[in-house]
């Protein structure tokens, strides 16, 4: 394959995607902060709630101030993680219209991605302004918020293959709507973006660690505030490329398969 | 027929699907969950022809023929369950890089172009996929489009567009890389007889200028009959006519057009010739003059039964039209 070719496809899918997040600015932007307001607004009335008894000065190990700051930061990459284009797929594949991509001379699965997460580019780019915003206030640095941030991005690839390859049992069920609502909620619990992960007993801490969700929001946030240093940074990016590689295995596997089933219905 | 010189071949294809047969009410829908009753559809069954590159070909029958089916299977994306089918020497359903790179399908009645995007962002797209030369393809857009009459309409989002504008747009996109193949699934669908006229004077010129093999799937027979040389007729997923239209029209039906001295009443010719009535219509532009549907082998007998019974004053025999022909093959 033209190697020239194969970036520049990508490319016009990314830009594709992100013009079609600026095809709707208003509404962009009030996802953007209507998605962040809930989990935020529950982690400060809880943060608030426990250090107001008065009986505690540490929580989940960080004291009132870290927490809050956990909070804040870990907003940045709550907007990054995930995003609907999973979801795309399935009603690509219950409404016959995966046929307009699975016809063109480059992979829908891949297309698709590439798309969404141009979407996301952009979203990553705006929490990126806010964040360096925060590093003139806060002890946010320019170097760890980087870090973090690339990590999430890597932590959406993983998401987006996992949300791809359960989307393949659309081809089985048609409606595999709640396939993907149920990985979400899972998500949404392991990634730490409702509350820090270091709040379950580390007896139990095997859970999130055996899982690729905490390198979504959780681990992004650590590296951000400086909790975790460099070499883990390296070694967090090194999981991060073996579950991408586990999860790309696992989306060949399952897509090859399944779409013998597809039959493009709706005319 | 060389080998080379063919684009479509299709050997003995089935298709056949299987649903769920779902009974009536709840107690059909608790069923469905403990006993499903599985049902088989034979949409498809044993078609074979071969359609010679540069040709441009009808597809026709009625809802539920097959034909969507046909163009799934020749488009590659789904596979026949038994038969062959080959396309410019590719199995279609094995979806390769370069076949994808020589074909194009346009559903009428889904978009295939991105809905909240300016047309010519998803033409920009489209140039990216297929590897389309910057130069080449400005210079084909602005062509195509200037023949389709939208040039001003690049820049609105698809989704702003009429029926009209956007199925034209559609039909840009799919052909701006040139493909080899084309599927045409109703491509005039729900548009006005003027926009449909601009299309197919479109697709005509395209497929005479650049040797295009086309498969048109159409209701509208003013398509097909201005547009393809040959029609393959399908009804209940078989195969019962190949070949050129007027043949197809020539074959049984034919109109008689009588201009007679006197005005009779339609039920008065009816029972004097035994034409049923329905068959029988009066020319809207001269009160005088009436339409005989009839069959082309009784011609003789009929002749006879309105000199004898009317005074004629002029008689000719037209073609019956293929939209004529077709609702009959169909109600048949």
């Amino acid at each position: 394959m033209n190697l020239a070719w194969a970036l520049e496809w990508r490319m016009a899918a990314i830009k594709n995607g992100i013009k079609g997040a600026l095809a709707y600015r208003g509404e962009f932007l009030v996802g953007l902060i209507g998605s962040a307001i809930v989990p935020v607004g529950i982690q400060l009335m809880l943060w608030y709630a426990i250090f107001q008894s008065g009986n505690t000065t540490h929580f989940a190990g960080m004291d009132y101030p870290e927490l809050l700051a956990y909070t804040w930061t870990s907003l940045l990459f709550s907007q990054i993680r995930g995003g609907d284009y999973d979801f795309e797929l399935i009603e690509q594949i219950r409404t016959g219209t995966l046929s307009n991509f699975l016809l063109r001379p480059v992979g829908v699965v891949e297309f698709v991605f590439f798309q969404g997460f141009g979407e996301k580019l952009y979203t990553a780019l705006v929490c990126l302004f806010f964040g360096l915003i925060a590093t003139i206030f806060t002890k946010l640095t320019v170097i760890h918020l980087l870090m973090g941030l690339f990590l999430a991005i890597l932590g959406n690839i993983i998401a987006y293959l996992l949300g791809a390859s359960l989307a393949a049992a659309a081809f089985y069920w048609e409606n595999a709507f709640a396939v993907l609502m149920v990985k979400n909620m899972v998500v949404s619990l392991l990634c730490g973006e409702v509350l820090p992960l270091s709040i379950v007993p580390e007896k139990y801490s095997f859970i999130w660690k055996s899982t690729p969700f905490y390198l979504f929001v959780y681990g992004p946030t650590q590296i951000a505030l400086g909790k975790w240093d460099t070499h883990q940074f390296y070694a967090e990016v090194g999981f991060a490329l073996l579950w991408i590689l586990g999860f790309w295995a696992a989306l060949k596997i399952l897509w090859t398969y399944s779409i013998n089933r597809y039959q493009g219905i709706g005319g | 027929m060389n080998s080379n010189s063919i684009a479509i071949s299709v050997d003995q294809v089935t298709r056949s699907f299987r649903s769920v047969r779902k009974e009536e009410g709840l107690r059909g829908t608790m069923k469905l969950l403990f006993n499903p009753e599985y049902v088989t559809h034979e949409a498809l069954k044993g078609i074979s022809f071969t359609i010679p590159k540069g040709e441009f070909t009808g597809l026709i029958g009625a809802n539920g023929a097959g034909k969507t089916t046909l163009l799934k299977i020749l488009s590659g994306l789904i596979p026949p369950t038994s038969g062959e089918a080959r396309v410019l020497g590719f199995t279609p359903f094995d979806r390769s890089l370069e076949f994808r790179k020589q074909i194009s399908i346009v559903m009428g009645q889904k978009a295939q172009l991105w809905w909240d995007l300016p047309a010519i962002e998803a033409f920009d797209l489209l140039r990216a996929l297929y590897q389309i030369p910057m130069d080449v393809y400005k210079k084909r857009v602005e062509e195509l489009t200037t023949l389709l009459d939208v040039s001003k309409m690049l820049n609105t989002q698809i989704r702003r567009l009429s029926l009209g504008e956007r199925m034209k747009m559609e039909v840009i996109g799919a052909i701006l890389h040139l493909p080899k193949v084309i599927f045409l699934d109703e491509p005039t669908i729900g548009l006005d007889v003027l926009a449909s006229k601009k299309l197919r004077e479109f697709l005509k010129a395209h497929n005479q200028k650049e040797g295009a093999t086309i498969i048109l799937t159409s209701h509208n027979m003013d398509d097909i009959s201005e547009l393809c040389k040959r029609i393959i007729l399908i009804k209940e997923g078989a195969m019962i006519y190949d070949g050129d239209p007027h043949t197809l029209t020539k074959q049984d039906e034919c109109v008689l057009r009588v201009k007679l001295l006197s005005e009779p009443t339609l039920e008065e010719i009816s029972s004097k010739t035994d034409i049923a009535l329905d068959r029988i219509l009066k020319d809207e532009e001269d009160q005088t003059t009436y339409l005989l549907s009839i069959t082309r082998s009784r011609i003789t007998e009929y002749f006879q039964k309105l000199l004898t019974h009317f005074e004629v004053a002029d008689i000719g025999i037209q073609e019956a039209s293929l939209e004529r022909v077709i609702q009959k093959i169909y109600q048949n």
